[in-house]
């Protein structure tokens, strides 16, 4: 019996037509998807046949097929499904049901600020949340929220991307993500037990929308310049700064008249550049939705040849079977970096390096910083008779650029196979298996002959053939040096859990049980290294390396982690009125495993109460909803630092070999370190309350949020008394790490017209952070080192994590005979700073010292304004921080002759009377509060003005171009480059860290702005 | 499934895989290592050399060597990086031979007593520096292994301090241990060449005895070091700092070094001392001073003057062409190594103990007690040498402060100028001709504040 062909049109309410809902014959094979303008053709369909259309965020419906041949069917919203969804660890919820605290930023918000990290892109946007941006290419910034509880633990949170746990995500694309939860109390994140401690952050990629296929392409270029240059003296100030240094202690004066007026920033620095096209298809009919991505990444750097680069491909796809009883996710992401790594080292050298100093000399070799002790002219030739002395002890930051050669590559494969069976209509069990395998390598050239023979001009090449014929197993004088290191890394976690939703009546259930079997860290490193390979990069391979040195090669196997867990979860709630969540979460971890217990349990609960569901706020005008949240529960930190083994050896040259005998033969020693004791891992407890609101027709709407989380144990790293036996320090639990505070988020948004729509908003963040109960003999550990002898932190009870620990300037020492009747330093000169003597003894030294605050910001706050017009869109953030304290080291670290900015020329102190604030030429370089400065700060962010073409083409359904400066201005008062100092090295993964560099200048990566133009088309 | 939490370890092999592999040797040598360390090369000159008459800073006007300034302008209070660096790097060293004693005693095996002896050599040359530069110090716990773990004695409070002659007994017991032990230089092996002798522990025996103006027994030791027949004098005083005099006839004790990367010498000792500048090849620290010129030229002491300082512009005896435009006009020729000139790992072996030092003592210790043909004799050996007239007829004040002279040109940059101000109460005059202002207090050096700050309770030396 043959059918007949109907058709119609699918609309919304409104009668607009919605393209890409399914219509589909029930009990048959026969289907459509609407097209652009909601009609769809079924063929061979019979009277009485049902269809049903179904559309996201729409009530699905049905109609019987009558004698009519066309159909006009309207589609109702279904108000429930459109309120906003948020992701909860190992399932989604309603935000208005939430009883903890979980901040969503969607993708638009992400994409919207350009940056290779979605975590960059999102300062200033979630409340609680303090993230410290470093403007390298390719950096990774620094997340943390609800304060930092750990000082020497994983200070990182906890991604998990596409349900597969994960420590960054530097190899998802921005545009590629759907939406990005933080999970920042202690209920929120419990069901991610012993690693949630610092906060979780859920990542979803974007799937297919079912319906015709989209194509997207999206592409900007921009250019990015340096923001806050420091003004470096030129020449003649400098001279003038050298001979007052050098007058007051008896050294060299220079010559008014020099040869060279080097400014080092100019010859080091360029302007960046950065560019990123995307190309993403997506689309979905009854069995599969699919979406694919490449991405393309590239920024070059402010120095020559530091480049980065990534491409990404992503191939999401999910299949539907046995009438969606079965559901099939698979995400795969590829991603591959590319980096040309550079010395951050230059960022200081520059600033320090004399203006007297040339790029080159005539000869041809990189300048150095010489000069002739008789003449005082800035040269390395000496007469007769004359000596040469070094202006500044520093080398030539063009040539530490360009004798830099790095290269860092990686490719990382990271996916997860998600099943979700609806077994029956309340119940659902989901497997899923995660994994992520990388390889990366890296290869650095040295040429030590060419930094050799720069390093002095009056060097020769015959002087270097000499000493290397007469050295012949000596690496130092081998024409070069070439290494590889490369490293492999697979990890997986393979999740399973049901879940159980219904109500009865009034009550709603949802009960979530599972289990996780997670390994990390295996893999293995290996590197190996070769000397006196051909100069021309072609033939960089250990191939054709000399015979003459031994190649090296070693490798290891990691040891890998694994994590056994169980997990539960009951949701509560009566009549969407009184709400109660409980979680219990049960981890093993395999570090921990020589503790009698190694299993910890982590329990949290919230409550919720929607007061707009009471009588007496119900059909409230002015308030629409408002909800009391409160939540306790603990965490755990598992990546803390272990105390290792206990007998000391070295296969090199470590101090505990010697050598013996006529011939001097190395033999090996040991020794012990200091004996091992078992740690476990941090414990975090919480208590959390917040508020909910939405006001004036759902105008305004935000949050307003107070914590107090406590680290019970956090981990010291503490030094065996100096005069003990044991020398290795060790690790310990030996303190308390209190964070106290409150977030606020309010944000009002309007529709004045069809044609004007505005928005505006602001969060802020305030966070006090206090070390308490320090254990006995724990206090004092000290961090913050400049390099130079001088350390600028300390641990104590009572301040704040990476507390600075400073002198306290109080004025500039006039006149001898001042310093002659006061307790002053050793070595203290007229123009030195003058330091308080705190505790009155008549001398100064360390017991002088006092606290000074700390580098983590008080408070930090965001502010977004936006408005469409018509076709056109602009937006404004900005981010500020502030209540801390930063260090300017590249002012204060100074071993003698080091270039000073124009401003410290300026206020200098002259002699007696001129300034009793700024030290003079000559000053010492002892770390002192006169070198911390304000670490407050607003900066503009990002300005968007975007244009979107209405209707193009039938092919082209969207376009829009749009202009954005990012990071156009900043207002600070700090006297350098950047006030926000993550400590970011990609040389240097331990330079971050509240005893680390953290929030002290030295090398750090100056702060730019990127000035860009961008555009988007749909098709 | 638990069994899934039970990873073996792949980076670093566990301890109790270990363990089976070490001997007492193991121990011990890691007490010798840490004579090679870079608080050797710098530190230690602080408070040794720059700090004396003999020596300068040196390198740049600016370049303050963290406090070698303050040392050598003798402005340096209870937080001085360099003697807390020496202090804890001693203590450190006494640990480790406290570990290499009881692991000896706990295993056994060959040479365990040899072992022992070493060890304790080792330790009395460590608490004698701390003893000389910071008086009564902690005499640290002994260790004994119960139950395979290593447990330090807990009876000791290492917040109280032990008074000077009870360290110096310590200091005595332990050279006495080692003396009836260790075999001469002769009876070791090739192998073992280099390892602590009896001569060396007779010799430290003697100096130990010299610095508590214990005369007779310093003049006993020191006889038992010259009539051992083990050592000479090197008929050429220049050629005791080549490295083919290394372990010679007139070496008793000296700290090993090789000069590879793989097998480093002490770390950077020749680099921190070494010509700054243009063609130079080192950081231009410790660098002799004036006055030191001066004593070699009162003295018409030639010989010694060119062996002990490079001079600006000379041609060494290696033929190396000094530039005349390096930095600084003098540096330490004994500390110069000629095959890995500016190497961070150098080949110089450090002499710590010499036979003309011994004969030094023994004349010193003689001339006290009033013997002042002996004394004569013994001095005047050293002065043969190097070509300067023999002394005779000297009352014995005179002929005690010729010796005390004798000692500074001698071992001029051998360490041991600072710690001669001291004992022989020199240092007010002599510091004060060098231009510095010697206090009562800069007899010893401050308890490091560090340690103060763990250990409250400990005293603090008068003055600071």
């Amino acid at each position: 019996q043959e059918g007949k062909t109907v058709s119609g049109v699918i609309t919304d309410q409104n009668e607009i037509p919605l393209p890409g809902a399914e219509v589909k014959v029930i009990d048959k094979e026969i289907y459509d998807v609407t097209d652009f303008d909601g009609n769809f053709t079924l063929e061979n369909v019979e009277e009485g046949d049902v269809v049903r259309v179904t559309f996201l965020g729409f009530l699905p419906q049905e109609f019987t097929i009558s004698t009519n041949n066309t159909y006009t069917i309207a589609l109702e919203e279904d108000t429930d499904q459109l309120e906003e969804v948020v992701v909860v660890g190992y399932g989604r919820q309603k935000k208005q049901d939430l009883t903890g605290a979980i901040s969503q930023v969607a993708s638009e918000e992400i994409t919207r600020q350009p940056a290779s990290n979605a975590a960059q892109a999102l300062q200033g946007k979630v409340a609680g949340v303090n993230i410290i941006n470093s403007d390298a290419p390719g950096s990774t910034p620094t997340v943390a929220i609800r304060g930092l509880g750990t000082a020497l633990g994983g200070r990182d949170p906890l991604y998990v991307v596409d349900g597969v746990p994960v420590n960054d995500i530097t190899n998802i694309s921005p545009s590629n993500i759907e939406s990005m939860d933080f999970l920042k109390d202690a209920s929120s994140a419990a069901i991610y037990g012993v690693r949630a401690a610092n906060g979780v952050i859920i990542v979803t990629t974007k799937q297919g929308k079912s319906g015709k296929a989209k194509m997207n392409f999206r592409s900007f270029f921009g250019a990015k310049p340096i923001l806050n240059q420091v003004e470096m003296a030129n020449a003649s100030q400098y001279i003038t700064y050298f001979n007052e240094e050098n007058a007051a202690i008896g050294g060299d004066q220079l010559n008014q008249t020099q040869e060279y007026n080097t400014d080092w920033y100019d010859e080091v620095l360029q302007t960046g550049f950065v560019n990123n096209t995307v190309f993403d298809i997506n689309g979905g009919g009854e069995n599969i939705n699919y979406f694919f991505s490449y991405d393309y990444y590239e920024e070059q750097g402010l120095l020559e040849d530091q480049k980065f680069r990534r491409s990404t491909i992503t191939g999401n796809n999910t299949f539907k079977l046995f009438e969606d009883r079965l559901k099939i996710t698979q995400n795969l992401n590829i991603s591959t970096r590319n980096e040309n790594r550079k010395p951050y080292g230059a960022f200081n050298t520059a600033y320090r390096q004399s203006p007297l100093v040339p790029v080159f000399y005539p000869n041809g070799r990189y300048g150095g910083s010489y000069y002739n002790r008789a003449t005082g002219e800035a040269t390395y030739i000496a007469g007769p008779g004359e000596s040469i002395g070094n202006l500044t002890s520093h080398g030539n930051p063009v040539a530490d650029v360009a004798f830099q050669n790095e290269r860092f590559n990686s490719v990382r494969l990271q996916g997860s196979v998600t099943a979700e069976l609806s077994i029956t209509d309340d119940i659902t069990f989901t497997s899923r298996f995660g994994a992520r395998k990388e390889f990366a390598r890296g290869r650095v050239y040295n040429p030590i002959q060419q930094r050799w023979l720069n390093s002095d001009p009056t060097r020769t090449v015959e002087e270097f053939e000499n000493l290397k014929a007469q050295n012949p197993e000596q690496l130092q004088y081998a024409y070069n040096e070439l290494s590889f290191n490369s490293s492999e890394n697979y990890k997986y976690n393979w999740d399973n859990f049901i879940n159980y939703n219904t109500n009865f009546g009034k009550h709603n259930l949802d009960v979530t049980l599972g289990g996780s079997k997670e390994q990390i860290g295996i893999g293995m490193r290996d590197d190996y290294r070769a000397w006196d390979v051909p100069e021309q990069k072609q033939y960089w391979s250990l191939k054709h390396a000399s015979d003459q040195y031994d190649k090296q090669v070693n490798q290891t196997y990691l040891t890998p982690t694994n994590f056994l867990s169980y997990f539960g979860r009951v949701q509560y709630n009566f009549n969407r009125k009184y709400y109660f969540t409980g979680t219990l979460r049960r981890d093993g971890s395999s570090t921990f495993q020589n503790n009698a217990n190694y299993w910890g349990t982590f329990p949290a609960l919230g409550v919720g109460w929607t007061l707009t569901e009471e009588e007496f706020l119900a059909n409230n005008e002015t308030i629409n909803f408002l909800k009391l949240r409160g939540s306790w529960g603990e965490l755990g930190n598992a990546n803390v630092p272990l105390n290792s083994t206990q007998i000391l050896t070295d296969p090199a040259s470590g101090g505990q070999n010697y050598v013996f005998g006529p011939g001097q033969d190395l033999i090996f020693g040991a020794y012990i370190g200091s004996p091992a004791q078992n740690l476990s891992w941090e414990v975090v407890s919480e208590y959390s309350a917040g508020l909910d609101y939405e006001l004036f027709d759902y105008k305004l709407t935000g949050s307003l949020d107070y914590y107090m989380r406590t680290t019970e144990n956090t981990i010291l790293e503490v030094r065996p008394l100096l005069n003990s036996t044991f020398s290795t320090n060790f690790f310990d639990h030996g303190a308390e790490v209190v964070n106290e505070g409150f977030e606020f988020a309010i944000n009002w948004s309007d529709e004045i017209s069809e044609d004007f729509s505005y928005s505006i908003g602001s969060n802020f963040s305030f966070n006090k952070n206090t070390v308490e109960s320090v254990q006995r003999n724990y206090e004092g550990q000290l961090g913050g080192d400049l390099g130079n002898g001088q350390i600028t932190k300390r641990l104590a009870e009572g301040q704040p994590l990476g507390s600075w620990w400073l002198f306290e300037a109080e004025g500039v020492w006039q006149t001898q005979e001042e310093i002659d009747n006061n307790a002053s330093i050793g070595g203290a000169r007229p123009g030195h700073l003058r330091y308080t003597d705190q505790n009155n003894d008549g001398v100064i030294d360390d017991r002088d010292k006092t606290y000074h605050g700390s580098y983590i910001p008080k408070y930090n706050y965001g502010l977004n304004i936006g408005f469409n017009y018509r076709n056109w869109d602009f937006s404004l953030d900005g981010y500020g921080a502030g209540g801390n304290k930063v260090y300017n080291a590249l002012l204060n670290t100074r071993i003698g002759g080091e270039n000073v900015p124009v401003s410290v020329f300026n206020d200098r102190w002259t002699g007696p009377g001129s300034t009793n604030v700024n030290p003079g030429a000559d000053r010492d370089a002892r770390a002192s509060d006169y070198y911390l400065e304000d670490g407050d700060f607003f900066r503009i962010n990002n300005i968007t003005l975007g244009y979107t073409f209405p209707e193009m083409t039938r092919f082209i359904s969207k376009a829009r171009v749009y202009v954005s400066a990012q990071n156009p201005f900043i207002f600070t008062k700090y006297s350098g480059f950047t006030p926000e100092i993550s400590g970011y090295d990609p040389n240097d993964t331990n330079a971050q860290g509240p005893y680390r560099t953290t929030g002290i200048e030295l090398s750090a990566y100056p702060l730019t702005s990127t000035f860009l133009f961008g555009f988007n088309i749909q098709l | 499934s638990e069994e899934f939490l039970e990873v073996d370890a792949r980076e670093n092999i566990d301890a109790e895989d270990r363990d089976e592999n070490f001997t007492p040797d193991d121990f011990v040598t890691g007490i010798y290592g840490m004579f090679t360390e870079f608080d050797y090369a710098f530190a230690y000159l602080g408070i040794t050399e720059i700090i004396s008459d003999n020596a300068d800073k040196g390198s740049s006007p600016t370049d303050t060597g963290t406090d070698k300034q303050l040392l050598d302008d003798l402005e340096f209070t209870s937080t001085v990086p360099s003697s807390a660096t020496m202090w804890e790097h001693w203590y450190k060293t006494i640990g480790r031979a406290n570990y290499a004693i009881a692991f000896a005693q706990e295993e056994g095996g060959t040479n365990t007593d040899r072992l022992i002896a070493e060890a304790k050599f080792l330790r009395a040359y460590t608490y004698f520096f701390l003893v000389r530069s910071f008086g009564g110090v902690t005499i640290q716990g002994e260790i004994e292994f119960v139950n395979g773990e290593a447990v330090v004695d807990q009876d000791v409070d290492l917040s109280s301090r032990n008074t000077q002659e009870q360290v110096y007994e310590y200091i005595e017991q332990d050279l006495i241990d080692a003396i009836s032990v260790l075999p001469a230089k002769s009876e070791y092996s090739a192998q073992d060449l280099g390892r602590a002798t009896r001569g060396a522990a007779q010799g430290l025996l003697a100096k130990v005895h010299l610095y508590q103006e214990e005369w007779n027994e310093a003049i006993e030791q020191a006889n038992g070091v010259i009539s051992s027949g083990e050592y000479s004098l090197e008929p050429n005083y220049e050629d005791v700092w080549r490295e083919y005099s290394e372990n010679g006839v007139e070496s008793i004790f000296e700290i090993q070094a090789r000069g590879e990367a793989i097998a480093h010498g002490v770390q950077q000792y020749s680099q921190t001392q070494g010509a700054r500048g243009t063609s130079g090849w080192g950081w231009g620290f410790n660098t002799p001073s004036e006055n030191l010129v001066e004593a070699f030229d009162a003295e018409g002491d030639e010989i010694r003057k060119n062996a002990t300082i490079i001079f600006a512009g000379e041609t060494l005896w290696d033929g190396r062409e000094v530039s005349a435009s390096v930095e600084n006009p003098l540096y330490s020729e004994k500390a110069y190594s000629s095959a890995s000139v500016g190497d961070g790992d150098g080949d110089k072996n450090i002499r710590v103990l010499r036979y003309a030092e011994i004969l030094l003592i023994k004349a010193e210790a003689e001339a006290q007690i009033g013997n002042l043909q002996a004394a004569t004799e013994a001095l005047n050996l050293v002065r043969e040498r190097v070509e300067l007239e023999p002394v005779s007829g000297l009352a014995q004040q005179e002929l005690i402060e010729k010796i005390w002279n004798e000692r500074r040109l001698e071992l001029a940059f051998e360490h041991d100028r600072w710690f001669d101000l001291l004992r022989t109460g020199q240092a007010p005059e002599a510091m004060a001709a060098h231009g510095k202002d010697f206090q009562e207090k800069h007899y010893l050096f401050p308890i490091p504040e560090n340690q103060i700050i763990q250990t409250p309770d400990m005293e603090q030396n008068p003055g600071w």
